[in-house]
C-alpha cells in the first residue's frame, strides 16, 4: 500500500478535504468503539487543532507532511490533561499532568491526536483481554483476539480509524498485533526513541514504536520520533532514514533460526508459508543461512522472569498514596493492600507477586542473576549471527490468533506464543512485522540501529513474495 | 533483617500465593545452562557517559502541571491533601 501519510498530505493541500472534515469522520467511526479499540476520545483537541490545520491552508501558508494527520496512542503514553489509565482500574481516573516525549514531538510536527487506545493493562498480556474497557476484537475476525498489548492501536490502524497509532513493546506487544490484524508494526532498537511518558512495564526492554499500513509511513515517523533525550538517559543518536536510502535492496544474507521452525508447537500451514517464503528469496540470488538458537522454552522463561522483576519494582509505586484509586484500611500497609488486591488484575498481580519471588533473598542468584546471564548469551549469539547475516527473518507467531476468553484460561499457552518475539526484545534489536509471509506475518531483525536496512528488506518483500 | 516476608508482604496484594504457572518458568531457568563468565551485562551497555548527564537544576512544574497533580491526589479536606494513617512497627 502507498504512504497514507503523504495521499492525505496532498489530499489536503490541494483542498480535496478539509482536515475539519477528516478528523470528525475518523472520531464518527471511533465513537462507534465496535471494536473495543477505543478508552478514550480527545474529540475537543483533535478538532481545535483541525481547525487550524485548515485556517493555514485558507491563508496560504505551507503545511508540514505530518500536520493535520489524525493518529492514535496507545493508553499508556502521557498527554497532558488527558486520561492515561493502562486500561486498568487503578488508573482509571489518571490524569496525564505532563505529555510523553515520543509524542510531544508528533504534535510539534502537527499530527493530530484523536483517541487514546485499549491495550491489556500495563502491558500485560498478549490478547489485549486484559483490560477495564473489554476485550478488543480482531479487525479481521471479531471473534479472534486483537493480539497485544498494542491490541487497540493495530485495530485502529487496519480499520483506517487512525493513520497510524504508537503503540509500546516490550516483548512483542508492537510486532504481535500488528501479525494478527495484517498490518506493520515497528519495534526500534532500545533507546532510539524516549520513553519517557511511557507508563514503565519493563524498562529494560519497554520500546516506543509506530503501527501503520505502509513502510513508508513507519519510516515517517519514526524519523520524527527518533533522538536523543534528556528525559530519558538510555536514548541513542541515530541518523535520519531518507526514502531514496530504503528503495534498493543491499541484503545479501538472511538468517532464519532452525528451531523456530523445526519446533512442534509451530502451526503446519505457518511452518510451509514460511519456508515458501525462504524459497522465494533464494530464488532472487540471496543467500539463506540457518541459524541455531535458544530453544523456547528458554527465551520465554528469561524474558518473562526479567520482566516480571522489573514490573514488580516499577509498580511498586501504584499504592493509591499519590495517586491512583485509594481504598482506605485501618492503616497505611493496610491501605496499600486492599487498593492494590482491589485494583489490579489477575495477570498484572500474576506478574508482580512473580517479580516480588524473584528478587528476594535466596532466589535472587537462582533465578534473577542467572536470568540476566542468559540474556547475555542470547545477545551474543546475535552478535555473533550478524557477523554472518545481514537480516533474520521469522514468523511473527507460532500460531494465528486464539479467540477471545481462551488466552485468560491458559496463562502459559499466552507466555508460550510469545517464543518468536521475546529474544528479539532482550538482545534490545530493531525488529518490523510486514503483513506478508504467514497468516500472521513475518519479522525483519537487524543488528542494533539498523532500522534502514530492516525498511529496505520490507520494500524488497513487499514486491517479491 | 532474618525476618521472612512473604509474596503477599513483599507484594503488598492480600492473599497473593505465588502462581504455579509463574513457578514453571522459573523452573525452566534454574535448570538452563550456565556459561562460565561471571560478570554480567556484557553486550548491552546502557550505561551512558558522564559527559551526558543532565544539567543538575530545578525545573519549575508549570501550573497547569501542578493543577493537575493536585487533581491526581486521591483524597482531599479543606484544600489539604489526606494520606492515609502512618503506623510504625
Amino acid at each position: 500500500m502507498e504512504s497514507q501519510i503523504k495521499h492525505i498530505h496532498q489530499q489536503l493541500v490541494t483542498k480535496q478535504i478539509t482536515c475539519t472534515a477528516l478528523v470528525q469522520e475518523k472520531l464518527a467511526l471511533l465513537k462507534e468503539n465496535t471494536h473495543h479499540s477505543v478508552n478514550s476520545l480527545l474529540d475537543e483537541m483533535a478538532l481545535t487543532l483541525a481547525k487550524k490545520v485548515d485556517a493555514k491552508i485558507a491563508n496560504g501558508e505551507e503545511i508540514g507532511l505530518l500536520e493535520g494527520i489524525p493518529f492514535g496512542i496507545k493508553d499508556v503514553y502521557m498527554v497532558q490533561g488527558t486520561y492515561t489509565t493502562a486500561s486498568s482500574n487503578i488508573l482509571k481516573n489518571y490524569k496525564s499532568a505532563y505529555t510523553a516525549t515520543a509524542i510531544q514531538k508528533l504534535l510539534d510536527a502537527g499530527a493530530i491526536p484523536l483517541v487514546k487506545e485499549n491495550c491489556d493493562s500495563f502491558g500485560h498480556g498478549s490478547s489485549s483481554e486484559n483490560t477495564i474497557f473489554g476485550a478488543v476484537k480482531n479487525a479481521i475476525d471479531t471473534n479472534l483476539v486483537a493480539g497485544g498489548s498494542s491490541g487497540g492501536s493495530a485495530v485502529n490502524v487496519a480499520k483506517d480509524y487512525t493513520v497510524f497509532s504508537i503503540g509500546g513493546d516490550t516483548g512483542g506487544s508492537i510486532r504481535q498485533p500488528a501479525g494478527y490484524n495484517n498490518i506493520y508494526g515497528l519495534k526500534p532498537t532500545y533507546g532510539r526513541i524516549s520513553r519517557f511518558g511511557l507508563m514503565a512495564y519493563a524498562s529494560s526492554t519497554d520500546c516506543v514504536g509506530p503501527l501503520a499500513k505502509s513502510i513508508e509511513d513507519i519510516r515517517i515517523v519514526l524519523n520524527v520520533m527518533s533522538g536523543k533525550d534528556t528525559k530519558d538517559q538510555t536514548t541513542i543518536a541515530s541518523t535520519e532514514i531518507d526514502e531514496e536510502a530504503i528503495s534498493n535492496n543491499t541484503v545479501k544474507t538472511v538468517g532464519y533460526f532452525k528451531n523456530f521452525i523445526d519446533n512442534k508447537a509451530i502451526d503446519p500451514k505457518i511452518k510451509a508459508d514460511f519456508l515458501a517464503t525462504i524459497e522465494k528469496i533464494k530464488a532472487k540470488g540471496i543467500a539463506i543461512k540457518a541459524l541455531d538458537f535458544f530453544d523456547s522454552e528458554t527465551l520465554v522463561s528469561t524474558y518473562y522472569t526479567l520482566a516480571m522483576a522489573e514490573t514488580a519494582s516499577n509498580l511498586s509505586r501504584l499504592d493509591g498514596t499519590n495517586y491512583g484509586s485509594r481504598i482506605e484500611g485501618e492503616n497505611l500497609k493496610d491501605t496499600y493492600s486492599i487498593t492494590r488486591s482491589e485494583n489490579f488484575s489477575e495477570e498484572s498481580k500474576r506478574r508482580i507477586v512473580g517479580g516480588n519471588q524473584v528478587l528476594s533473598q535466596g532466589f535472587s542468584d537462582e533465578i534473577y542473576l542467572k536470568g540476566l546471564n542468559l540474556r547475555d548469551q542470547i545477545s551474543a549469539n546475535f552478535e555473533k549471527d550478524f557477523e554472518e547475516v545481514d537480516i533474520i527473518l521469522s514468523p511473527v507467531t507460532p500460531n494465528t490468533p486464539p479467540k477471545i476468553g481462551d488466552s485468560l484460561k491458559d496463562p502459559l499457552a499466552m507466555y508460550l506464543s510469545d517464543a518468536y518475539t521475546v529474544g528479539f526484545s532482550l538482545g534490545q534489536l530493531p525488529t518490523l512485522t510486514v503483513p506478508q509471509g504467514t497468516a500472521t506475518g513475518l519479522q525483519i531483525t537487524a543488528a542494533k540501529n539498523n532500522e534502514q536496512t530492516i525498511l529496505q528488506f520490507a520494500n524488497f518483500l513487499k514486491d517479491t513474495i | 533483617m532474618s525476618k521472612i516476608m512473604t509474596v503477599d508482604i513483599l507484594s503488598s496484594i492480600k492473599g497473593a500465593q505465588p502462581s504455579e504457572t509463574v513457578n514453571k518458568l522459573f523452573d525452566v531457568i534454574k535448570n538452563a545452562p550456565l556459561t562460565n563468565n561471571n560478570s554480567l551485562n556484557n553486550v548491552n551497555y546502557n550505561c551512558l557517559s558522564i559527559n551526558d548527564l543532565r544539567d543538575d537544576i530545578v525545573i519549575e512544574s508549570s501550573d497547569l502541571e501542578k493543577q493537575i497533580i493536585i487533581e491526581n491526589f486521591p483524597k482531599q479536606k479543606k484544600g489539604y491533601l489526606v494520606v492515609s494513617q502512618v503506623i510504625e512497627d
